[in-house]
């Protein structure tokens, strides 16, 4: 979970179209998004290269996406069982500036994580749900 | 009229636009490809190019398209009665916006998700981007110019909105402060600032806000010195690190929306309300627009946005895992805009309350354009009547939330018409306006300030002035949708495809916007309001403009045609 480098909302007039790629490359006022995005790259590419022969759906969202994102971390939740402590804990810390969720469950939250970091801890927890993956 | 009887139909033919006409537009004219690599996968990087399911596509699509701009103008509109501003939103959703919509993210994803503007150089000619460019210039400054009165306006009608729409500002920074140097969870900060900020509607009721008394002092109307306060503040905001203020307002902007949209359609299920408006308002008074060509451009956002092709190009076509996703993500985004509009409709007719509510806030167009954002905000305090809210508190809500999605959108429509600036000022040598910062938001606000401030003729009438400024404001976003469509219509010619699904809805925008810019022109120059006649001339000018490089494109791409014995997958170069 990272933002994108733009602001996003009530932009049915004027929003989306800041940000590197926009229209007019306005890429300065968002630098800092634009750090966290090739940072979160990164780790992303690390997964996707670690992870290629596993039954594994990476995706990357952005926190603001609201109705997308609370109801799927729920979803994810309850259909791992996780407690409902758990389940608080995936949205709360989950919903964050750059975070990474694994099936409802909180892996990192509030910084992005060395990717070979990152890759351990999605094993770790591949091989908890199924004590045969490597 | 039962409301929800309209509501129940309108979704029903949205419901068969999707089923029939989206799926006739993706397998008969964009000619979906389940196959096609994506650029989303062909340069995925987790940066810029991610294949993102669908469904988190269309929630981060629908919550960028979404904003104040679909309320407005249904909500002017329905002056000439509810029936032709619920058709044109109907029948512009299903048959211009979901074209528009679907096809740039299309175009987009089979060009290497090139932006929109840049597209147009490369399928119509060169001349387009800058055709381009120019409308955005405008498109932005009347935006800047309309939401401040907007604002203004709802200052003045709701003063207990005031306190709710200040406290948004410290607010906003603490979250800003949380999420983006503590690196704290969002959820929990946004939840708890959006209570506040409901928490203090309350409080602002208790404690109302107005410019009565300044501006007797001053011997000016209370409007101007909100206006001026709202761009003093866009200002001060504008140059603020977006991280601050700008980014931490789309947190709450976010949630408001679900809320909103839940308390308006909830509340027209639970009260049952009736629409007391007539279908057909035939007692328009001498003088009054006429509904053809205004309707259509008095609603843009609704009914059709050109702002939708830049969401659409910009980052949606760089995440779209699968082209055949585009149909849900674009298509469906406008059936969600449209549903907005459909919104502001019934709040403006049916949560208005009586018959003779109703004639006296839209007794003239002028009242209707003054009273349209006043009447949606009291629509939906009805609206949320019937859920139990007090019709008070309900207003003060609704008031709110378009006043904080406003605010946001001039927060950005600064700081890109300060980039512009900035950038014609790289382009005419002008040093200064390119390095100092100050001076660029100077100019990017006082451009927009003028208009706003600006009495259309005869003594200056806020309602009038605001319609007209609405009117030019809307030309401006048809023309883009307009570009939009050229390029659309281009591309599925050079495959040797029916274009009519994009022509139809392009020749008809065209002939709507030139007719009733034209119609502006004599009416301008007879009352002496020379500033909108110069800003009507040249948006007139560049809807003539597009008019002759889009039938040159389609022209040329029909005789490479002709030439080459049908279309082919590759996109057409421009002549220069």
């Amino acid at each position: 979970m990272r933002e994108w480098d733009a602001q996003v909302s009530a932009s049915g007039c004027c929003g989306r179209i800041g940000g590197k790629h926009s229209e007019f490359g306005e890429g300065e006022a968002y630098a800092h998004n634009r750090v966290e995005m090739e940072r979160m790259g990164e780790v992303y590419r690390a997964l996707k290269k670690a992870l290629f022969d596993e039954d594994v759906e990476l995706t990357v969202v952005d926190p603001r996406n609201a109705i997308w994102l609370v109801p799927a971390l729920l979803k994810d939740a309850r259909r791992n069982g996780l407690s409902i402590r758990d389940m608080w804990h995936g949205v709360t810390k989950g919903v964050s500036y750059n975070s990474i969720v694994m099936d409802g469950k909180v892996l990192f939250s509030g910084r992005i994580p060395k990717p070979e970091a990152a890759v351990a801890a999605v094993r770790a927890e591949l091989a908890s749900l199924s004590p045969g993956a490597a | 009229m039962p409301a929800i009887f309209v509501v129940v139909v309108v979704l029903i033919l949205f419901f068969f636009g999707y089923r029939y006409y989206s799926k006739y537009l993706a397998e008969k004219v964009f000619e979906l490809d389940k196959q096609f690599v994506t650029p989303a996968h062909e340069f995925e990087d987790g940066v810029d190019y991610v294949p993102t399911n669908k469904h988190i596509l269309f929630g981060h699509h629908f919550t960028s398209v979404a904003g104040a701009a679909p309320i407005t103008g249904p909500a002017i509109a329905v002056f000439w009665g509810w029936m032709p501003a619920l058709l044109w939103v109907v029948l512009g959703t299903i048959f211009a916006s979901g074209v528009h919509d679907f096809g740039s993210i299309v175009v987009s994803v089979r060009n290497r998700a090139q932006n929109i503007g840049t597209l147009a150089s490369s399928v119509i000619t060169d001349r387009a981007r800058t055709l381009f460019l120019i409308i955005i210039f405008f498109l932005l400054t009347l935006v800047n110019a309309v939401f401040a009165i907007v604002m203004a306006t709802l200052f003045i009608g709701n003063p207990g909105a005031v306190i709710p729409a200040v406290l948004i500002i410290p607010i906003a920074i603490a979250i800003g402060q949380l999420i983006y140097r503590r690196r704290m969870s969002a959820i929990l900060p946004t939840i708890i600032s959006v209570a506040l900020l409901y928490a203090a509607i309350p409080v602002g009721q208790a404690f109302p806000i107005t410019m009565e008394g300044p501006a007797a002092l001053l011997g000016i109307e209370p409007n101007t010195i909100w206006i001026v306060l709202i761009f003093a503040y866009t200002w001060v905001a504008s140059r603020l690190p977006v991280w601050l203020l700008l980014q931490p307002r789309d947190y709450i902007n976010s949630y408001q929306l679900f809320v909103a949209l839940g308390v308006i359609f909830l509340g027209v299920a639970v009260g049952f309300d009736t629409i007391v408006a007539p279908a057909f308002n035939t007692d328009l008074p001498a003088g009054s627009p006429f509904w053809f060509p205004f309707l259509f451009i008095t609603i843009a956002c609704g009914a059709i946005s050109g702002f939708h092709s830049l969401v659409a190009s910009g980052t949606t076509s760089k995440q779209l895992a699968n082209e055949t996703d585009a149909r849900y993500v674009g298509y469906m985004g406008s059936l969600g805009e449209g549903s907005l509009a459909l919104a502001a409709i019934l709040a403006c007719t049916a949560g208005i309350g009586t018959f003779a509510a109703w004639q006296e806030s839209y007794v003239d167009f002028s009242s209707a354009s003054g009273n349209a954002l006043g009447n949606f905000v009291e629509g939906v305090g009805y609206f949320a009547s019937n859920l139990g809210i007090p019709v008070a508190l309900g207003t003060v809500f609704a008031a709110v939330v378009v006043i904080t999605f406003a605010g946001t959108t001039m927060d950005t429509g600064v700081r890109l018409q300060r980039y512009i600036i900035q950038e014609i000022g790289e382009i005419i040598g002008l040093r200064r306006l390119v390095r100092n910062i100050t001076l660029a938001t100077s100019i990017a606000v006082l451009i927009p300030l003028g208009l706003a401030l600006y009495p259309a003729g005869g003594g200056g009438d806020a309602g009038f002035a605001f319609g007209v400024l609405w009117r030019l404001f809307g030309t401006t976003n048809q023309l883009t949708a307009g570009l939009a469509l050229a390029v659309i219509a281009v591309w599925i010619m050079s495959r040797g495809r029916n274009p009519l699904a994009a022509i139809i809805p392009l020749v008809f925008l065209l002939a709507m916007t030139t007719w009733a810019l034209f119609i502006q022109l004599g009416e301008f120059f007879n009352e002496g309001a020379w500033l909108l006649l110069v800003v009507d001339a040249i948006v007139f000018v560049l809807a003539v403009w597009l008019i002759v490089e889009s039938a040159s494109a389609m022209n040329r791409v029909r005789n490479m045609n002709r030439n080459s014995g049908g279309g082919s997958d590759n996109t057409p170069s421009p002549r220069e």
